[in-house]
């Protein structure tokens, strides 16, 4: 019963990894340039999930099994004024989409809370056999 | 010996029994929940009315038999994978609802089953001290 409890840690790691991810897209949304400077937009991120424990993949639970580059066309947008503009007048925004990325939030944080839940009512299950001894 | 008949007088392996399915359920329910969003993953529980149905047999054998001869330690808990629920795009037929009253349904039981076993090894040990309370 007590391994249970790992289960949904493993759920809780995963979701959790989910949400950063989601956080890191949102936070970027704008990037045009990357970490050197260069003009080069700012890629959606997203996981893909497997089952089995992240340390031991035989074991029940669920792990990230990558995170991935989304690698959808960039958004278009005409903004001659802009420096990272092309000859055209338009830049090149990051392939993310605010809409997509608060529905993605809401099931990873309803899925975590879904674990919690669970965590919870094994958490009594123990308690409760536990009362057998006491 | 004399233990050992005593701890299993009355419903006792049978409750034993049941608690043992109850938390093995609850470690599939646990896996299903857990896995709400991985791509592919087909839902896993043990049939409760199988159990249920192999359990009342049990029972009436025992009934019908010297105490002693009927044994619950072999009733056997396959895992299958119910077919129904919406089969999702990738490919999980996962039906959040049902996982969390069966969840919670199972916590229960398994709550009851305790609290039945306790009561009866607290009438155990007042027959033992030969005392009330």
């Amino acid at each position: 019963m007590f391994d249970t409890l790992d289960l949904g840690a493993s759920a809780l790691v995963a979701q959790r990894t989910r949400m950063d991810t989601i956080a890191a897209n949102i936070a970027n949304i704008h990037t045009t340039r990357n970490e050197k400077g260069e003009l080069s937009p700012f890629r959606r991120k997203f996981v893909t999930f497997a089952s089995g424990q992240a340390g031991d993949r035989s074991k029940p639970g669920v792990h990230v099994s990558e995170i991935k580059d989304d690698m959808s066309p960039f958004i278009r947008k005409s903004d001659p004024g802009n420096p990272d503009a092309d000859a055209d007048g338009y830049v090149s925004l990051p392939n993310i989409d605010l809409a997509i990325e608060q529905v993605n939030s809401l099931e990873a944080s309803r899925a975590y809370e879904a674990s919690i839940t669970m965590m919870e009512t094994t958490k009594a299950m123990i308690s409760s056999s536990l009362r057998l001894i006491a | 010996m004399f233990i050992e008949n005593l701890l299993n007088q009355g419903d006792a392996p049978m409750l034993s029994e049941m608690l043992r399915f109850t938390s093995q359920r609850h470690k599939l329910l646990a896996e299903n929940i857990v896995n709400v969003d991985t791509p592919n993953y087909r839902q896993k529980d043990l049939s409760v009315d199988r159990f249920q149905s192999m359990l009342r047999a049990r029972v009436e054998q025992k009934r019908s038999s010297p105490a002693g001869s009927v044994s619950f330690d072999d009733i056997g808990m396959e895992i299958e994978n119910p077919r129904a629920g919406i089969l999702f795009h990738d490919g999980n037929n996962r039906s959040m609802e049902q996982l969390m009253s069966d969840q919670a349904k199972n916590a229960l039981t398994h709550n009851l089953v305790v609290e039945l076993l306790r009561k009866q090894y607290a009438s155990m040990e007042m027959a033992l001290k030969e005392r009330i309370g």
